[in-house]
């Protein structure tokens, strides 16, 4: 992930002269709107690359409409014939987007990247790498690790097998959808935390905020 | 990166795959993981009781190509050797033997852990204190 020290949520007032024309234009753009030129990434944030709010629920179809459309309009290509500045321009911009696209499209990672502008610490941040291993390996739970290496066992004989056994199909689809159901039930929780966190008042977001940090953890 | 010559070859002919009698007082049985990559791994020994020198080593991990190396390098850098003396064996050995790249030195971690973890279960079961070196760690 780009380092975020250089992102700033209040640049979007903060009018930039185009290199070409010397007309100023909203920072986030990535094309002069005067002379339509490309221009250098802007110091802006991921939502505000794609001109979105600050919010955990978008509209992933017109998240990627809009990718797709700045991806041709700075496809290289395009760029043959340009100068050198903009043929880098463009490049720099085309991975700019795709970080941007890649991190917005998955709700975990754009739930970890906004936590993060908001300025909360996520996981190894703040649990600290220096641990010693026993410590860390310890935070796996036994039972869990028993759980999951038996049924590793069980889909390696599986597997293997050529009759399949039906007592141990049923027993490892259950195990299957226990876990797809705790997925779910996870999902569910933080997208109940996401229309919080968009829709809610300054408390209301603090406490959202707070209950994201502690499921993203969870992962570690 | 691609995998080192030993990592394949470690791979491709695994020592010691199997597991020995996790209820006999002389075998170790150390089952850890990493939540990162959802590696399992169970590493166990049998240690002789008059010499405590462990006579012989079992694994069987789910993993990667690099974990799955890391452990069964372990087991064989186990054999041989005393239970203090395989408290010895460091992770950053694995790493160099095997030349694992940076992303997968975690493996080595694992295999290391595995190993305390098998001798741990070990001493808790015949009364043997943990030394100042295990504690630490």
């Amino acid at each position: 992930m780009s380092p975020l020290k250089v992102l700033n949520s209040d640049s979007t007032a903060v009018p930039v002269v185009c290199w070409s024309c010397a007309v100023a234009h909203n920072e986030s753009t990535l094309f002069c709107t005067a002379c339509s030129k490309v221009q250098p990434p802007p110091g802006v944030d991921y939502f505000q690359v794609f001109n979105l709010p600050r919010h955990l629920q978008i509209d992933l179809a017109s998240l990627e409409q809009e990718f797709h459309k700045l991806s041709r309009k700075l496809h290289p290509d395009r760029f043959a014939r340009a100068t050198e500045a903009e043929r880098e321009f463009s490049l720099a911009d085309t991975a700019l987007i795709n970080d941007a696209y890649r991190t917005l499209r998955d709700p975990v990672r754009r739930t970890e990247y906004l936590l993060k502008l908001e300025g909360e610490e996520i996981g190894e941040e703040h649990a600290g790498h220096n641990t010693g291993n026993a410590e860390r390996t310890s935070r796996v739970p036994a039972d869990l690790l028993e759980e999951v290496f038996e049924l590793n066992m069980q889909l390696d004989e599986l597997r293997e097998g050529d009759q399949k056994d039906p007592a141990l199909l049923s027993e490892v689809g259950a195990a299957g959808e226990k876990f797809s159901g705790m997925l779910n039930e996870l999902d569910g929780n933080l997208q109940h935390q996401w229309a919080l966190w968009d829709d809610g008042d300054a408390a209301t977001r603090t406490a959202a905020q707070k209950q994201m940090v502690a499921l993203l953890d969870r992962r570690r | 990166m691609a995998y080192s010559e030993k990592v394949i070859e470690h791979y491709n002919n695994p020592r010691n795959v199997g597991q020995l009698d996790k209820s006999s007082t002389e075998v170790g049985t150390g089952l850890v993981g990493a939540p990162e990559c959802g590696d399992v791994m169970r590493l166990q020994i049998r240690v002789n009781p008059e010499t405590q020198i462990i006579e012989e080593a079992k694994f069987k991990t789910f993993g990667c190509g690099s974990a799955i190396a890391s452990s069964s390098l372990a087991t064989e850098w186990v054999k041989g050797k005393t239970v203090e003396q395989a408290l010895e064996i460091k992770n950053t050995e694995i790493v160099k033997e095997l030349a694992l790249p940076p992303v997968k030195i975690h493996c080595s971690v694992l295999a290391e852990d595995a190993i305390r973890a098998a001798i741990g279960d070990w001493k808790k079961k015949n009364n043997v204190a943990e030394t100042a070196e295990a504690v630490a760690h």
